[in-house]
C-alpha cells in the first residue's frame, strides 16, 4: 500500500493507493497530525512538503548569516579565516576565536556555513558547525558540504535557504515520526528522499508540488507527452512531460544560481483563491467564500457563472457580469500559454480541473484530460514516486580519500575506471536500498558525469583523481506500475 | 565588461605522453577551481566553444610544407625533438587550439565579449614559421594575429610573459613592424635565444624587443618593467588589439623554471595591461595560454586570477594558500632587482633611436 501526503496552501491532500485509489482532503488548520491519523500504518508514506517551506522563503527575510571559508580565490561576503584546497587539503586552519566573536555579537536566526572545497573535504565547516552551535541550535546551522556539487556560491546560496528551513523540516520530521516512524519526502525532483537526507540538505524538499503533480499525471492517466495544468488555490502550474517524465531546471532564487534542480514548470500566480477586488488579483487572502473566507474568489466568480462548488449560495457577491469577464479572463491567459507549448494533450488536475479544463483545451485547440481524483493528482504522485538520488563522488588514491556527497567515506583502492564505475553504482544501489528503496527501483543508476585523470610526478603516475556524479533518477516506483 | 573563456573538454585530450610535463593534468586543477568559484555563472563571463582552425588561417603563418609534415606525422605520430613528439592524431588538437584563439579574436571583434582568455592546449610560442619545439606545433597567437589583421587590425601588440622566450613568435614577425613583439622570460635559459640586441631586422627593426630577467625575479621586477617599458612601448605603439601569450610559469612553484612571480602578481600584471587595453583600443585584450607546469599550486590560482582581473572582479583575494609562502621566500631573489636594472638601462640604449619615450629621457 502507497500513501502520499501533499501539504497544500489551504489543504493536505491525502491518496491511498491499493487495489483502489482513494482520495481525500483535510484542511491544512487541523495540522499535519490530524491527517496522519487518518492513514493506515502499514505500507509506505512519502510526504510532499514544498507549500509550507516555499511560503517560508518567499515570506518575509530572516536573519540568517552566512559564514563563508572561501581561502585564496574570489572574495566573498562572510568570509572568515580558513581553506581547503581542490585536492581536499586543509592548507590554512579556521581561527576559533574570530567565530566566536562573530557569534557573540550575533542576533542571527539561523547560520549557514559554506566552505570553499567542502564537498572535498568537510572537517572545517564541521569544525565551524561545533563552535557555532554553542550559540545556536543545531536544528537552525545548516552546513553547505552534503549538497555534494562543486559551485562554491550556488552552495552557499543554498546554504542559506536550508539554514532558513531547517528548523521548519525538523519540526515536520518529529511530527510525523509521532505517528509514524518510517516515512519518505517528496524532493523538488519528484523523488523520494529519506527524512535523514533532507535535514543534511533541506533544499532538496523546496517547490516539489510541480513534481508530485506531474508524477501523479502521468500515473492517472499514462499520457507520456503532454501537458499537465495543475489548477490549485494559490497558483496554475503548466508543467510538460516528455516520454512520461518532466523537465528539469535549475532553481534561481533571488537572481542567485542554487544547486536546487527542480521540475520544469510555469506558475500563472491565479488559482481558485485569487482574490476578486475589481479586478482578479494576484494573491489569496483567504478561502473562497464558499468554502468560508470573506472575500470573493475565481472559484466563486464561477460559481456565479453556473457551477456549483462548494456552498454556492454565498458566492453571489459578485456583479453576474464581472464574474462572467473574470473567468474569461483567467481562461484567456492559461490557453494563451498552453498553445506556447504546442501540447499534443493537456491533463487537469487540482480541485478546479473538472470545472476550467475543457473551456481551456477548447480555447487552446488541444485534446484536455481530467483523470479520476485529478482533484488530488499531487498526492497520488507523491505515493507512487520512487526514491531517488544523485552521488558525487570524488576519489583520491594520492590522498586515500572518497567523498561521497562531501562526507568522507571509507577508502577503497581501485584504479581501474570500469572496476570504479561500477564500484560506485553498488555504492550508490546499497544507499538507496538502506534508505528504503526496493530493488526493482535501483536497477538503473544513471551516470550523468564521469571524470578521471592521472596524476603524474616526476614523469610517473603517483595516483589517480576520479570524479563521478551518478544516481537513481525520479520516476514512478516498480511496484506502483 | 564581458570576458569571454575559450575553452572545450577536448583541450584536455592532447598527450605527447601520458607522464609528459605538458599533459591533461595541466588544467585539470584549474577547471576544478574555476567550476567551484562559479565562473562560468557569472554575468561578467561568457563560454566560448573553439571550432579548428582553417588550413588558409594556418598558411598565413606556417609554410605549406610544415603543415603538411604535422598532418602526415599525426596519421601514425612522430618526433620533431625531444621535448615535442608528435602523437596520433595531433594536427585535430593543434588546430582546435588555434581556432580557439581564432574564435576569441572573432568575439573581441564581435563585440561580443570586451576581451578574452583561451584556455588552450598544446601551447604555441615556441612554433616558428617551419618548425615546431618545446611542446608547440602551430603558434597559437600569430595564427590569430594574421587572423585579426585579416580583420582590418592594423597594429598588435604581443605582450609574451612565458617564462620561456617565445623565440617561435619572435621568428615569425622579426621583421614585421605591424607586429610589436614584447618578450619577458627568464635567461639565461630554454631556448637560448631572447637577448636584448636582437631588436628586429628590416622594416621591423625596434619592434621586438626581449626583457631577459635572472631566475628569482618577483613581482617587483614584473612590475618595474611593466611601467617603464612595457606601457609605455603600448602607449606609443598604440596598438589595435593588445595579445598576450599568458605562460604562467614565471610562478614561484613552477618546478620547471626559476622565476618568483606570484597569483597576485599575475592577476595584477593583467589588471594594468586591461586599463592600458582600456586606454588605447576599447579594451580589446586576448590572452592564450602558453606554458605553466605548477598544476597544483601555482596554475589553479594564477588562471583564476587572470580571468578575475579580465571581467573586471575584485582580485583582492586571488593568492596562493598560505603553506606555499616559504616556497616563496626560498625563490625570490634579491639579486634580481639590481640586475634588471640594468638590463634595462642597456636594452634603452639599444632602442633610444626606434622610440620616442626612451630617446627624450637622454
Amino acid at each position: 500500500m502507497f500513501t502520499g501526503i501533499d501539504i497544500g496552501g489551504t489543504n493536505t491532500d491525502i491518496a491511498i493507493i491499493d487495489s483502489l485509489i482513494q482520495t481525500y482532503k483535510v484542511p491544512n488548520s487541523k495540522g499535519v497530525s490530524a491527517a496522519l491519523k487518518n492513514i493506515s500504518s502499514n505500507g509506505r508514506l512519502a510526504v510532499s512538503s514544498s507549500q509550507p517551506l516555499n511560503e517560508i522563503l518567499t515570506g518575509p527575510p530572516a536573519m540568517i548569516k552566512s559564514i563563508t571559508i572561501p581561502g585564496p580565490g574570489l572574495v566573498y561576503p562572510g568570509a572568515i579565516q580558513g581553506a581547503v584546497s581542490h585536492r581536499g587539503d586543509v592548507v590554512e586552519p579556521v581561527n576559533p576565536e574570530e567565530i566566536k566573536t562573530l557569534m557573540k555579537s550575533s542576533h542571527a536566526q539561523a547560520v549557514a556555513i559554506s566552505g570553499k572545497f567542502s564537498v572535498r573535504n568537510d572537517s572545517l565547516e564541521q569544525q565551524v558547525f561545533s563552535i557555532v552551535s554553542d550559540y545556536i541550535s543545531p536544528d537552525k546551522i545548516a552546513v553547505s558540504a552534503p549538497i555534494g556539487a562543486l559551485n562554491f556560491p550556488a552552495r552557499i546560496k543554498t546554504t542559506i535557504l536550508n539554514a532558513r528551513i531547517k528548523n521548519k523540516v525538523a519540526g515536520l520530521i518529529k511530527e510525523i515520526k509521532q505517528t509514524r516512524k518510517d516515512f519518505f519526502f517528496v524532493t523538488s525532483t519528484g523523488g523520494l528522499t529519506s527524512p535523514e537526507r533532507a535535514i543534511q540538505n533541506p533544499s532538496l524538499l523546496y517547490h516539489s508540488s510541480p513534481a508530485t503533480v506531474a508524477n501523479g499525471a502521468y500515473y492517472l492517466t499514462r499520457n507520456k507527452n503532454c501537458l499537465v495544468i495543475d489548477i490549485g488555490g494559490t497558483t496554475t502550474e503548466l508543467v510538460p512531460l516528455v516520454n512520461g517524465k518532466p523537465l528539469f531546471n535549475t532553481v534561481i532564487v533571488e537572481n542567485s544560481k542554487t544547486l536546487i534542480n527542480a521540475v520544469e514548470a510555469r506558475s500563472i500566480p491565479y488559482g481558485g483563491d485569487s482574490c476578486i477586488r475589481e479586478n482578479l488579483c494576484s494573491f489569496r487572502v483567504g478561502n473562497s467564500r464558499s468554502f468560508g473566507g470573506g472575500e470573493p474568489t475565481l472559484t466563486d466568480a464561477l460559481n456565479v457563472c453556473g457551477a456549483r462548488i462548494g456552498d454556492e449560495s454565498r458566492s453571489h457577491v459578485i456583479d453576474p457580469d464581472l464574474a462572467h469577464e473574470i473567468v474569461q479572463y483567467y481562461l484567456e491567459m492559461v490557453s494563451s500559454a498552453v498553445r506556447e507549448y504546442r501540447p499534443s494533450a493537456i491533463i487537469g488536475t487540482g480541485y478546479l480541473a473538472h470545472y476550467l479544463l475543457s473551456d481551456i483545451s477548447e480555447r487552446a485547440q488541444v485534446l484536455g484530460i481530467v483523470p479520476e481524483h485529478a482533484g488530488s493528482a499531487n498526492a497520488v504522485g507523491a505515493a507512487v514516486s520512487r526514491l531517488c538520488l544523485e552521488v558525487h563522488i570524488h576519489v583520491d588514491t594520492e590522498k586515500k580519500r572518497m567523498t561521497v556527497n562531501g562526507k568522507e567515506s571509507p577508502y577503497v583502492h581501485i584504479m581501474d575506471n570500469e572496476d570504479l564505475l561500477a564500484y560506485a553504482k553498488e555504492l550508490v544501489q546499497n544507499l538507496a536500498i538502506s534508505e528504503g528503496a526496493p530493488e526493482e527501483d535501483v536497477k538503473d543508476v544513471t551516470v550523468f558525469h564521469f571524470s578521471s585523470y592521472d596524476v603524474i610526478r616526476g614523469w610517473k603516475v603517483t595516483a589517480k583523481i576520479t570524479d563521478i556524479i551518478l544516481g537513481i533518477t525520479p520516476g514512478i516506483t516498480v511496484e506502483a506500475l | 565588461m564581458i570576458c569571454g573563456i575559450v575553452y572545450d573538454n577536448a583541450y584536455l585530450m592532447h598527450e605527447q605522453s601520458h607522464t609528459h610535463p605538458e599533459r591533461r593534468e595541466r588544467l585539470s586543477y584549474t577547471l576544478d577551481q574555476l567550476e567551484e568559484e562559479g565562473i562560468f555563472d557569472l554575468p561578467e563571463i561568457k563560454l566560448i566553444s573553439p571550432v579548428p582552425a582553417k588550413r588558409d588561417d594556418v598558411l598565413l603563418v606556417h609554410s605549406a610544407e610544415y603543415l603538411r609534415f604535422l598532418e602526415e606525422t599525426s596519421v601514425h605520430g612522430g618526433i620533431i625533438d625531444a621535448d615535442t613528439i608528435i602523437p596520433k592524431d595531433l594536427i585535430h588538437d593543434a588546430l582546435l587550439a588555434a581556432g580557439g584563439a581564432i574564435q576569441a579574436a572573432d568575439a573581441v571583434l564581435n563585440q561580443e565579449v570586451k576581451n578574452a582568455f583561451v584556455l588552450a592546449r598544446p601551447p604555441g610560442h615556441h612554433a616558428g614559421k617551419a618548425s615546431g619545439a618545446g611542446f608547440c606545433y602551430l603558434n597559437n597567437v600569430a595564427i590569430m594575429v594574421r587572423h585579426l589583421q585579416r580583420r582590418g587590425m592594423r597594429r598588435i601588440m604581443i605582450l609574451d610573459w612565458d617564462a620561456h622566450h617565445g623565440n617561435g613568435t619572435e621568428e615569425i614577425f622579426y621583421d614585421d613592424p605591424t607586429v610589436l613583439f614584447c618578450s619577458v622570460h627568464q635567461y639565461p635559459f630554454y631556448p637560448g635565444s631572447g637577448r636584448i640586441d636582437d631588436i628586429g631586422v628590416g622594416d621591423g627593426k625596434g619592434y621586438n624587443i626581449n626583457l631577459p630577467i635572472p631566475a628569482g625575479s618577483s613581482d617587483k621586477v614584473y612590475r618595474y618593467l611593466l611601467e617603464e617599458i612595457i606601457i609605455p612601448l603600448a602607449e606609443e605603439y598604440m596598438p589595435d588589439v593588445i595579445a598576450v601569450s599568458a605562460g604562467q610559469d614565471n610562478h614561484f612553484s613552477d618546478p620547471l623554471t626559476g622565476l618568483a612571480l606570484t597569483a597576485q602578481g599575475y592577476a595584477r600584471l593583467m589588471q594594468e595591461m586591461c586599463i592600458v587595453a582600456d586606454s588605447i583600443c576599447y579594451g580589446r585584450l586576448i590572452a592564450v595560454l602558453e606554458g605553466g607546469y605548477s598544476v597544483e599550486g601555482g596554475l589553479p590560482y594564477t588562471n583564476l586570477g587572470l580571468i578575475a582581473a579580465m571581467a573586471g572582479l575584485d582580485i583582492s583575494g586571488i593568492r596562493e594558500p598560505a603553506i606555499y609562502q616559504e616556497l616563496l621566500q626560498k625563490s625570490v631573489s634579491e639579486e634580481a632587482f639590481p640586475k634588471v636594472l640594468k638590463m634595462v638601462s642597456n636594452l634603452k640604449k639599444k632602442l633610444s633611436n626606434h622610440w620616442y619615450f626612451i630617446h627624450r629621457s637622454y
